[in-house]
């Protein structure tokens, strides 16, 4: 008995060790997919190599235009009408030169960037083909991407009661729900296009209209879109973002200021 | 007769090697140290003999030379079938091993091992953790990468700190005045010939005081250690409690090196190899060179100590530790051995491990050091650009721009540097948060120059949005204090 119970234990112990030395032993040949196989190319190309959307839209859009490009503190990205009204040219030189008068830098090694030509040209790429729905501005009379002469600013306080006053303010210091886009500070960090595009695309992510449904039972014109931009610029206060409105205005600052640091 | 053992009785004719060598694997070891606690020396000489194997495959391949040793890793991960599992099993298994061989030696040292008569193994062993050691970093610098460039560049800065002779030391550690085609060469000498042919010696030694002295008893409380009688007393354990090493205890031995053996694997496979990461080209400035695990501890210490302490710690500490290790068999080289009377023994492996896992956790994911993209990379949370005003949504892209993510976090991404800003609103007033980033301050820079008015004011209307709807925001404790007064 006692031999007979030995041999099976040994036999049954044998058995689990071949088992256990074929498993390991047809681990690496267990077909392509096991998880530590390195993928194709380089585990960390060069920098300037790197072409994948997702990559260079995620380490370099994704902070203010947002991970799915909405919802950030800048503009829409995922805008179909945003998309149908820029152009790429347009959307290569914001990139590789940033937009002047805003907090959109440049990216382009000819500014002192880190994107290289082709990796500016996969991101258009990737805009367009990730959030690009078509013409959807076809047959809607779209106002074009950039104005075509001067705004009015005297005609533009008229647009801007219009279409502008119900959401963000009727007359300064009373805000409604949109927010005040007369703050002196505001206007100091966007410029003329900033307020354009945002006009004509709206901004969906936000609940913001595109320039159709800003006044109701029709949409805005050309001229009013330039107009309110141009009156809106004209808001700009000569010293945006004092603490205290009209310090740098009235006589000597009431904080005297310290000698200026050698840089 | 079967014909092998013809052919084995014609070489055991010859060699004579049978009887010595059943005597050695038969001699009597004290009956409790077949345990589960003796088998970890076994295992760091199975892991030597796996890195020897693999170590020898990829020098099949590997070209020492600075324009191809990276390309040559890359025909091993892509082009060779099972190339990446052959440096996935030598990275893998130099990790074990630098684990392995630190779990030995505490071990040893807690069993009291390195005690009378056993001192010389001691002291060997502490020059092979060195070897392994040395291994280890000359094998990240093979790998020639990122981290290897950079990490050649701490050392070869290590070196350069010895006074008087630090000039000379690099130029020998580099083959030149900077990292160069004969840095490369240095290296694959030390790690293919130098290191392992001595660590290999060492092991020899090793053993074969193991195998003249006998494996060390199992300690128990009471049991004195005196050079005296210490030898009669564990002959006569060894042959009166004792039973023969083969099969009585080597099987353990086995079993467990199996086990480490097919642990490599599996994180090989599942893991796979260690890098390589980026070219090692000086001109990528995008890199963040790390050290792998085992030297995370000592890349934590430098970036937490002030910079005046850095030479001192470098210079000074790592000799000392080498001398306290080396000094022990002799300063303590009698008495208890059990761990239940030696509390400091006790306590010092615990405070080791400790300030190990800590600064090794920490070095994981450098809290110090700021993240350079993230200012582009790191979205801010959808729920804190919730109902926002516009010019708030200007001082978000003002947050961003500046760069503020690359030291403080929002919601979890950023940089660690600086205090998180997800809730700053209920620490820092209107007044206070415009100070802080004019001025800085608590180790932030000021930022007053490089912020226009319109710019801080946008910031700090963000800023002042920061906080949980059911906490309030900070208040100046002053001004009610200013309004009591006036009434």
């Amino acid at each position: 008995m006692k031999t007979r119970s030995m041999l099976s234990i040994m036999f049954s112990a044998r058995f689990a060790f071949c088992a256990v030395l074929l498993l390991t032993a047809t681990l690496p040949f267990a077909g392509c997919r096991l998880p530590g196989k390195p993928g194709e190319g380089p585990e960390v190309p060069r920098p300037e190599q790197v072409t994948n959307f997702d990559t260079l839209y995620g380490s370099n859009c994704a902070g203010c235009h947002g991970a799915n490009g909405q919802n950030g503190s800048a503009m829409n990205l995922a805008n179909p009408t945003y998309q149908s009204l820029v152009d790429d040219a347009t959307l290569r030189d914001v990139i590789a030169n940033g937009e002047p008068g805003t907090l959109m830098p440049a990216f382009g090694t000819k500014q002192g960037g880190m994107l290289t030509e082709q990796q500016i040209d996969a991101i258009v790429a990737g805009l367009r083909a990730r959030w690009n729905k078509g013409n959807v501005l076809a047959g809607q009379n779209a106002p074009a991407y950039k104005a075509a002469h001067a705004g009015d600013a005297a005609k533009g306080e008229q647009a801007y009661q219009t279409a502008c006053a119900q959401c963000h303010e009727a007359a300064p210091q009373k805000p409604a729900q949109g927010g005040s886009i007369r703050d002196g500070s505001f206007l100091a960090l966007v410029n003329e296009q900033t307020i354009r595009t945002t006009v004509i695309a709206g901004r969906p992510d936000l609940g913001m209209p595109d320039w159709r449904g800003l006044v109701k039972g029709r949409a805005l014109s050309e001229d009013e879109i330039t107009d309110v931009t141009a009156w809106l610029m004209a808001q700009k206060p000569a010293t945006p973002g004092q603490p205290y409105p009209g310090a740098g205005q009235q006589g000597p600052a009431r904080i005297p200021t310290p000698n200026p640091v050698k840089q | 007769m079967a014909w092998y053992k013809n052919i084995y009785d014609w070489l055991e004719h010859r060699l004579q090697l049978e009887g010595p060598i059943k005597h050695e694997i038969m001699h009597p070891v004290p009956r409790k140290t077949a345990s589960w606690w003796y088998v970890f020396g076994s295992a760091s000489f199975v892991l030597l003999m796996l890195q020897i194997v693999t170590g020898i495959l990829l020098g099949l391949v590997y070209a020492p030379s600075a324009a191809h040793a990276w390309d040559s890793l890359q025909v091993l991960n892509h082009d060779l079938p099972l190339g990446w599992f052959l440096r996935a099993m030598h990275g893998w298994g130099s990790n074990f091993m630098v684990a392995v061989v630190l779990i030995h030696m505490a071990q040893v040292f807690l069993f009291g091992a390195h005690k009378y008569p056993r001192e010389l193994t001691w002291v060997l062993g502490v020059f092979m953790l060195l070897m392994t050691l040395g291994m280890a970093f000359t094998g990240q610098v093979l790998r020639f990468d990122q981290d290897s460039y950079w990490g050649l560049g701490i050392g070869a800065s290590i070196m350069g700190r010895v006074p008087f002779i630090g000039g000379p030391l690099v130029h020998l550690m580099l083959g030149g005045p900077m990292i160069n085609g004969a840095t490369l060469t240095r290296f694959f000498a030390l790690h293919v010939f130098v290191i392992p042919g001595t660590l290999l010696a060492f092991t020899a030694m090793h053993v074969w005081m193991v195998l003249k002295l006998g494996i060390n008893e199992w300690p128990t409380p009471g049991r004195i250690v005196r050079r005296e009688t210490y030898i009669a007393e564990y002959t006569e354990l060894a042959h009166k409690d004792g039973l023969p090493f083969v099969p009585g205890a080597v099987w353990k031995d086995l079993v467990f090196s199996a086990a480490i053996l097919f642990a490599v694997a599996v994180c090989a496979a599942v893991f796979g190899p260690y890098g390589p990461t980026g070219t090692p080209d000086p001109t990528i400035i995008a890199t963040v060179p790390k050290p792998d695990f085992f030297f995370l501890w000592l890349y934590t210490v430098l970036s937490f100590l002030p910079p005046e302490l850095e030479t001192p710690f470098l210079l000074i500490v790592p000799p000392i530790a080498v001398a306290i290790l080396v000094a022990l068999p002799f300063v303590a080289g009698v008495g208890e051995k059990s761990w239940w009377r030696r509390p400091v023994a006790v306590f010092s492996v615990m405070f080791i491990a400790i300030c190990f896992g800590v600064f090794t956790h920490l070095g994981t994911y450098t809290p110090w050091s700021p993240i350079m993209n993230a200012w582009s990379g790191a979205p801010i949370p959808v729920e804190l650009l919730h109902n926002r005003t516009p010019l708030e949504r200007q001082g978000a892209n003002v947050l961003q721009q500046k760069q503020c993510r690359n030291c403080h976090q929002l919601g979890g991404l950023g940089g660690q540097r600086g205090p998180a800003l997800d809730t700053v609103a209920t620490r820092l007033t209107e007044d206070q948060l415009i100070r802080q980033v004019l001025q800085g301050g608590g180790n932030m820079p000021a930022y007053g120059a490089a912020l226009s008015p319109a710019e801080t004011t946008a910031l700090v209307a963000y800023l002042k949005t920061l906080r949980p709807h059911y906490q309030p925001p900070a208040v100046d404790a002053s001004r009610g204090v200013v309004a009591m007064n006036t009434k």
